[in-house]
């Protein structure tokens, strides 16, 4: 079968038509026209072609206002950026024409506009081509105040011009609330994208859709090249889904590793998102609606909370332990209730005055002057000396010291130096060797009375030596002079906080 | 029936020393010999890793901020049974671990004993 192109010259065709026509280049500058085009617009061939549209027929004053020339221009823009045919039913347009004695006037005229894309083998848009139709006859035969003249007048001019006027009213309606939509999802704080087809081809992608995937490109490009990694990750057997079943698919709070660049860094973001299908008007999914949200920083609020409340729990459960320890053990060496009560008070009471210290520090650690001063103010400030230089414990070990001092301030105010009115205690401490620095404490009791050592190692004792062992990884050795004890600790200086 | 423990050698990793010191009373009452107490996860790697007999273990789960679980892997190797105990109970266990005896701070006598027994009846099924 024979082409048309090859049974009739095209071209000649073209040029003979009655119907105005002229041809713009993506740059919307003139490429052609004919001879009905150059008539109707009183305008030669050499003073269009390479000049842009715009420059002759653009907004002027008593010419085509800025609203008209955008609408033209808006047209064209269309066209270039859908590959569809775009129409302006009604466009008031007047053009430059030459007056009776030669001057510049505007000729007040009504246009119909078709403008259609010509693509080239790989289907890209070069060329638009224009059909206008000058109205304006219609339109000035449309019914006066002096009422119809006739039945055919109105048909041909007050109806026609009425529909048209009523299609474009309508069209430019749906311009702007095209336009609203768009800018409202674009703008949107949630990601949209719309796919299409079923390679999923990316055909709008809002701001928030841009910063998710790093501003790649990925306008016009099928989810599988544009975004690699996300088919990877199941997405898109998911798209598939919904393309198929016509299904929705939905996810919360689905970790998302998206790359900078194709060979780029990848970021893990935790998303909210719902893949809803795009049907036509016979109900056929020819697409895919993307939306959704970035709640990476809820999830990692939340993370971050669920450690808080298992650290609370750990440090809540194990003091409790350590409580029903002291409950027990306290326990096993007083009989009498009374005397049980008092001994675990004060055990529970040293242990709460450390945890204030340490709430004062926000948990950060105490010093060790602080320690000591807390667990023996109850003896007396004046019958205890503390010497020596600012040193920082962690909680852990503020506990622990704390505990201790509480013993031998117990133990010096039951058997020892406190027991009667003129004894004393001193606590000396200082750091030594430098190469692997050591804290020593001495604790002395200086007694008015004589003392003896006691019989028996109580929980008190036991504690002592069980705390400086397995809590704080040091030594401590307890003598009994004749004025009292005397305890030395040798632990290791903490180079952690 | 508590003839099970006597003589059973039994390792305790535990940071806090009160808290080492009841289970020890504990186990002690109930006719164990107690191997430890450890403080932290390296020295209960050492006991756990050697070579003399042990027969069960008490494992904090949380040591000074690390998990106890390398320690659990290395009696497990030994086929030596072991006894969680932990401020969160069965439920804060990895996946891995959950089904194992567990103890849940605060714990009673009665609580490890079973908990023991558990451990010790399993091995030998």
């Amino acid at each position: 079968m024979k082409t048309l192109a090859e049974t009739i010259d095209l071209v000649a065709a073209f040029d003979a038509s009655p119907n105005p026509y002229m041809l713009l280049d993506r740059d919307l500058r003139f490429a052609g026209m004919n001879q009905a085009y150059l008539d109707v617009t009183q305008r030669t061939r050499e003073e269009l072609i390479g000049v842009h549209v715009m420059d002759v027929f653009g907004a002027a004053e008593d010419g085509p206002d800025e609203g008209a020339s955008q609408r033209l221009e808006g047209s064209f823009r269309r066209v270039l950026e859908t590959g569809e045919s775009d129409h302006l039913a009604l466009l008031h347009y007047p053009i430059r024409t030459i007056g009776d004695h030669g001057e510049a006037v505007f000729d007040d005229r009504y246009w119909s506009c078709t403008h259609t894309p010509i693509k080239n083998e790989k289907g890209e848009v070069t060329h638009i081509l224009q059909h206008t139709s000058d109205v304006s006859e219609l339109v000035r035969a449309r019914p006066t105040q002096d009422g119809p003249r006739s039945a055919l007048d109105e048909m041909l001019g007050g109806g026609v011009f009425r529909r048209a006027m009523e299609v474009e009213a309508d069209n430019q309606r749906l311009e702007t609330e095209r336009r609203q939509l768009s800018d409202v999802l674009l703008n949107a704080p949630g990601f949209v994208a719309v796919l299409s087809g079923p390679d999923h081809v990316i055909q709008f992608c809002n701001e928030a859709c841009y910063r998710l995937v790093n501003h790649r490109d990925i306008l016009g490009s099928s989810v599988q090249d544009a975004l690699p990694e996300l088919g990877k990750q199941g997405h898109l057997d998911f798209l598939n889904d919904v393309y198929e079943t016509g299904e929705p698919v939905m996810g919360r709070q689905r970790a998302f590793t998206l790359q900078h660049s194709p060979d780029g860094p990848a970021d893990v973001r935790y998303i909210d998102f719902a893949y809803q299908p795009i049907r036509d008007e016979n109900a056929q999914v020819i697409g895919v609606f993307v939306q959704g949200h970035d709640v990476t920083d809820v999830v990692l609020a939340a993370e971050r909370q669920k450690l808080m409340i298992d650290e609370l729990n750990h440090r809540v459960k194990n003091t409790l332990a350590t409580v029903q320890s002291i409950a027990m053990q306290t326990a096993r060496t007083h009989e009498d209730p009374r005397s049980f009560a008092e001994a675990f008070e004060a055990r529970l009471m040293a242990l709460s005055h450390t945890h204030d210290l340490l709430t004062k520090s926000h948990w950060e650690g105490a010093d060790l002057r602080s320690v000591l001063e807390h667990e023996t103010k109850a003896h007396g400030i004046g019958r205890l000396t503390l010497n020596g230089p600012l040193i920082g414990l962690s909680p852990a070990r503020a506990l622990s010291l704390g505990m201790v001092f509480h013993e031998l301030a117990t133990n010096a105010a039951k058997y020892g130096a406190l027991a009667h009115g003129d004894g004393r205690v001193t606590v000396d401490w200082c750091v030594v060797n430098h190469q692997s620095p050591q804290l020593k404490i001495v604790w002395t009791e200086v007694a008015g009375a004589p003392v003896r050592e006691p019989e028996r190692r109580g929980f008190g004792t036991r504690l002592i030596e069980r705390n400086v062992r397995h809590d704080l990884r040091g030594t401590v050795e307890m003598s009994y002079t004749g004025h009292g004890l005397r305890a030395e600790f040798t632990l290791p200086l903490e180079t952690e906080a | 029936m508590t003839d099970i423990f006597s003589g059973r050698r039994v390792l305790i990793v535990e940071d806090e020393s009160l808290v080492a010191m009841l289970l020890e009373t504990i186990l002690v009452d109930l006719g164990c010999d107690v191997v430890g107490p450890e403080s932290n996860i390296e020295d209960g790697l050492n006991a756990a890793s050697g070579t003399s007999r042990l027969d069960a273990a008490l494992l904090d789960v949380n040591v000074a901020g690390q998990e106890i679980f390398p320690v659990a892997e290395a009696l497990k190797a030994r086929g030596v049974p072991f006894v969680f105990s932990t401020g969160y109970g069965e439920a804060g266990l990895p996946e891995h671990w959950r089904g194992n005896p567990t103890v849940q701070k605060p714990f009673t006598e009665g609580a490890i004993r079973d908990a023991l027994m558990t451990a010790l009846n399993m091995q030998r099924a």
